[in-house]
């Protein structure tokens, strides 16, 4: 790889889409104006949670007016198989039915309409089955999704012996609908050879190789375009596949465009979701309140495939001790198979669901102690060179800078003191607070995984256009990447155009996924300006005769020698390398090095850095009622050097508010057939403007960045859901002020409902 | 089918619609015009709002027919030759979109506020935007953006747009 440029210094703080947003001209999928002769697809999908075919009829439904063709499983070309890990997954049910959602046919029509009352015409019949929800009844009868992975570090069995205090129990963290403004959906178009698709997808790649996988096809007959989503949160990562391979089987059956997109209650109801887990833990304290031993076992509910379960399972144990050394542990995740949807990757990947565990297990312990849960936080805090249970060595280890910092410039003592005064004089309402350390690893957990590239074009007019396989979806990648590019061009970001996703300019892309995006996919831009700078490097030091001591610069849209005369106009520039013939486009790759891990031995360095934060919440809960306000969240963040202040501390803000709303509100609710009874935007709330904090304050931890972070500014992508969790223990701080003896179980989310009945609950003794 | 005459954002327009068509499907399928979008059906989310007859209406829960008569603003019609309206304006600058979705909608209900109540406190803001749902920004820059517009539509001085860290 060549050297690079040095970045430019000014930081820009820039969204590159925003004008297009604010005027309307942003086109999503459904925007896209459509071709003549357009069909829309709708998919008829399982009732039933669990059940097999009897039989289908669809014969009148065919007769439809408008509907074009009803297609089963039987007219797929290729493999009925979507499953992107473990092949567990039909496209389109055959005579099994596993989830309430679970797709069985595509009805092609005309218009929506036509195929909506068609597919009431169709008459299902089943022999219906035994439905399992609950995880711990799955993990009873060991109905696994996967393989159980174990993490153990130091020997857990013999230090509990030496424990002064040891505490058991169980924590629950409820699912998560994504709820990505933009519903799911693709348009296919079947071309003179193969078929293009446009998917509202996180994973271009994962999409191409479905279709491919579907129509029987090889992977350079698909062409997937992704201009931008309207919010992914990890729910486009697989689970966009399944509708552009239906798009694109309808298409090719009826050789003509196809568009299915998804109205949102389909959406609630067909797609996976963050998974539930069941988990139990045991922690042993000594007598100054230092973890020595930490053993869980964490149940995933994993919904009716495995989808990406297998890797958020492992994503939970490499996130089990959250920001704290624990020298002892032992653990174990179990991926559970039920007949709910497919559960699927949602910002933190798991990891939230192991962090949310270790805080109950330490709120716990403090509870039993009598003392405050943050002196046990903050003695047992990472440091540098301290080990993960997974054999990778904290490096600039930021937990306990971010901690001090927090508790210092947010003056923690003058607010506890504040908190308890107005506890004593308020009867009927009580505030809480609770502080939540965060550390999140950053790079696939999947080595192979992390790698990317790009292709540059610079024209001959001096334009430059970039591509990566980076999908925007609000995170501000493409802003960040036009920054690079600038940054190494040493151009005005106006010279920038990006391009859209697509496979045939990127191929092999991993998923806009992980809060890896910006680093993987700017690392291999950054290879391939490099390349173009070098070779008009290489053209200027001719074309002037210059020795290697002669400092070429090719910044502020020009080339000049720092004490000649030489200089030149970037477009000068372009021209004459033109003329020359020198090649003016390249193409970039970027593989994440030192990373590695052995999953045999659950060992190795799978990261590339760490993030670390901390946050202070404090809630008001209203006594009387349960309802609860979050007064304000303050944050301490290690941003590395961020390198696009506003869509860092927006993605902080947007990340806490998505936590919070996983904590607190958002309830999944299934019946025990399996069915979503929360299963549109009126009954499953997420956060609106009245549930997010009055106040964020993020205080900016200048931190020196990490090398393998692009331009040293650390991804921020999922680590700030995790403050979130705080308000989940900021509220029950609340509660135990104003019932010490109440008994709360740790089950999250923190609905009005829990908290109402948190207060006024009493210890069985008593 | 029935016909169905109405101005939006400023020019006049007719379509043929059955009586069962939705507004914002009338806006975006016969009218091209896609900066209104869809995010729910159930007149939960709001990423559908317009204004009709300068109130701002959800137009995923709205006949087509009942707007016949009406003069309608969607986003596109928001700037004007001289520039970007301050709504517009404000959500840029302050960094008060990230997936864009929710935008239009947002911005739409924030002009109807803005003109009723020009110089709205905080509290006012958040009351005015609450039946609109965003999935990414947590909110703070919408009511920034929204503060900034209306210091700007009053000719007062501007408040800093800069991302603000302790
Ligand atoms: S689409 Fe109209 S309110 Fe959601
Ligand atoms: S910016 Fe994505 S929903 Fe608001």
């Amino acid at each position: 790889m060549t050297q690079n440029p040095k970045p430019r210094k000014k930081k820009h703080s820039l969204n590159i889409d925003a004008p297009l947003h604010v005027t309307g001209r942003t086109i999503y999928l459904d925007d896209m104006p459509e071709l003549g002769g357009t069909l829309y697809a709708k998919v008829y999908y399982s009732p039933y949670a669990h059940a097999s075919i009897t039989s289908i009829d669809y014969s009148e439904a065919r007769q439809q007016p408008g509907i074009i063709d009803i297609i089963d499983h039987s007219r797929i070309p290729g493999e009925n198989q979507i499953g992107g890990i473990i092949p567990d997954e039909p496209l389109l049910a055959v005579d099994e039915l596993h989830f309430i959602g679970m797709p069985i046919l595509i009805i092609v029509s005309t218009d929506e309409l036509n195929a909506h009352k068609a597919s009431q015409l169709i008459k299902l019949e089943v022999e219906e089955k035994e439905v399992i929800v609950d995880v711990e009844e799955a993990y009873r009868r060991r109905s696994f999704l996967s393989a159980p992975i174990h993490f153990s570090l130091g020997d857990a069995e013999h230090a509990f012996t030496d424990c002064a205090h040891v505490f058991e129990g169980s924590a629950s963290s409820g699912g998560q609908e994504h709820v990505y403004l933009e519903p799911q959906g693709a348009y296919a178009i079947p071309q003179q050879q193969g078929m293009k698709i446009f998917s509202s997808t996180q994973g271009p790649t994962a999409v191409q190789h479905t279709v491919a996988k579907v129509l029987g096809w090889s992977m350079n007959l698909i062409e997937v375009d992704v201009n931008r989503i309207g919010g992914g949160f990890g729910g486009k990562e697989d689970q966009a596949s399944p509708w552009a391979a239906m798009a694109a089987l309808a298409a090719h059956i009826c050789q003509r465009p196809v568009k299915l997109i998804l109205e949102r209650g389909e959406d609630l109801q067909m797609t996976g979701k963050r998974h539930p887990y069941q988990s139990h833990y045991k922690i042993g304290l000594d007598t100054s309140g230092k973890i020595i031993a930490f053993e869980a076992r964490y149940l995933q509910n994993g919904g009716a495939a495995a989808d990406l379960s297998p890797a958020v399972l492992q994503r939970t144990l490499f996130h089990s001790t959250n920001s704290y050394y624990i020298p002892h542990v032992r653990i174990s995740a179990y991926s559970c198979r039920t007949n709910l949807p497919p559960n699927t990757a949602f910002r933190g990947f798991g990891g939230p669901q192991g962090m949310y565990v270790m805080e109950a297990a330490l709120d716990h312990a403090a509870t039993a102690l009598d003392i405050e849960v943050h002196d046990i936080q903050r003695k047992n805090l990472l440091y540098e060179s301290a080990e993960f249970p997974y054999g990778q060595l904290a490096e600039a280890c930021a937990a306990q800078h971010c901690w001090d910092e927090a508790v210092e410039s947010y003056d923690l003592s003058g607010s506890m003191k504040k908190i308890e005064d107005y506890n004593a004089a308020h009867q009927w309402s009580k505030k809480g607070l609770s502080l939540m350390p965060i550390c999140f690893g950053i790079s696939f957990t999947n080595t192979m995984m992390n790698q990317a590239r790009a292709l540059v074009h610079v024209y001959h007019d001096g334009s430059v256009g970039i591509s990566t396989g980076a999908v925007e979806m609000g995170q501000g990648v493409s802003s960040k990447m036009i920054q690079v590019a600038a940054g190494c061009f040493g151009l005005p970001h106006e010279h920038i155009k990006l391009e859209s996703t697509n496979t045939t300019r990127v191929a092999n892309t991993s998923p806009s996924a992980a809060s890896a995006t910006a680093d993987l996919n700017g690392k291999a831009l950054q290879d391939a300006c490099s390349q173009i700078i070098h070779r008009l490097q290489d053209l200027l030091r001719d074309q002037w005769s210059l020795t290697e001591a002669d400092e070429l610069q090719i910044d502020n849209a020009s080339a000049y020698v720092a004490g000649t005369d030489h200089l030149m106009s970037w477009q000068e520039l372009v021209t004459l390398a033109f003329q020359q013939r020198v090649n003016l486009s390249a193409k970039g790759h970027y593989a994440t090095p030192t990373i590695h891990f052995n999953k045999e031995t659950s060992k190795g360095i799978p990261f590339a850095y760490h993030v670390y934060g901390t946050a202070i919440t404090t809630c008001t809960v209203d006594c009387l009622r349960g309802n609860y306000e979050l007064d304000k969240v303050q944050i301490v963040h290690d941003f590395g050097s961020s390198m696009n202040r506003a869509v860092d501390l927006g993605q902080i803000e947007g990340g806490l508010a998505q936590g919070i709303g996983w904590m607190t509100m958002e309830e999944l609710i299934y019946n025990d057939k399996g069915q979503l009874k929360s299963g549109n935007l009126a009954n499953y709330k997420i956060p609106d403007i009245y549930s997010v904090p009055k106040e964020v304050q993020v205080q900016y931890l200048n931190t020196p960045g990490a090398e393998l972070a692009i331009n040293k500014s650390k991804a921020v992508g999922e680590p700030p859901l995790m403050y979130g969790i705080g308000a989940y223990f900021a509220i029950h701080q609340a509660i135990k002020r104003f019932n010490p003896q109440a008994v709360i179980p740790y089950s999250a989310p923190m609905t009005t409902e829990k908290v109402l009945l948190a207060l006024y609950s009493k210890r069985d003794s008593e | 089918m029935k016909t169905v005459t109405l101005k939006i954002n400023g020019t006049e327009h007719t379509a043929e619609v059955s009586p069962r068509t939705l507004l914002v499907h009338l806006i975006r399928e016969n009218f091209s015009m896609t900066g209104t979008h869809i995010g729910c059906d159930t007149s939960s989310c709001g990423a559908c709002t317009i204004l009709i007859d300068g109130k701002s209406a959800k137009s995923c829960t709205i006949l087509a027919v009942q707007a016949d008569g009406t003069e309608i603003i969607t986003v596109e019609g928001l700037a004007t030759a001289e520039g970007l309206h301050p709504i517009q304006e404000g959500f840029h600058l302050n960094h008060a979109l990230h997936c864009g979705f929710c935008t239009a909608g947002v911005m739409l209900r924030a002009v109807e506020l803005l003109e009723k109540n020009p110089n709205p406190t905080e509290e006012e803001i958040r009351w005015g935007i609450s039946g609109n749902l965003c999935r990414c920004t947590g909110y703070n820059n919408i009511v920034k953006a929204i503060q900034w517009a209306s210091a700007k539509m009053q000719g007062k001085e501007l408040p800093s747009t800069e991302p603000v860290f302790v």
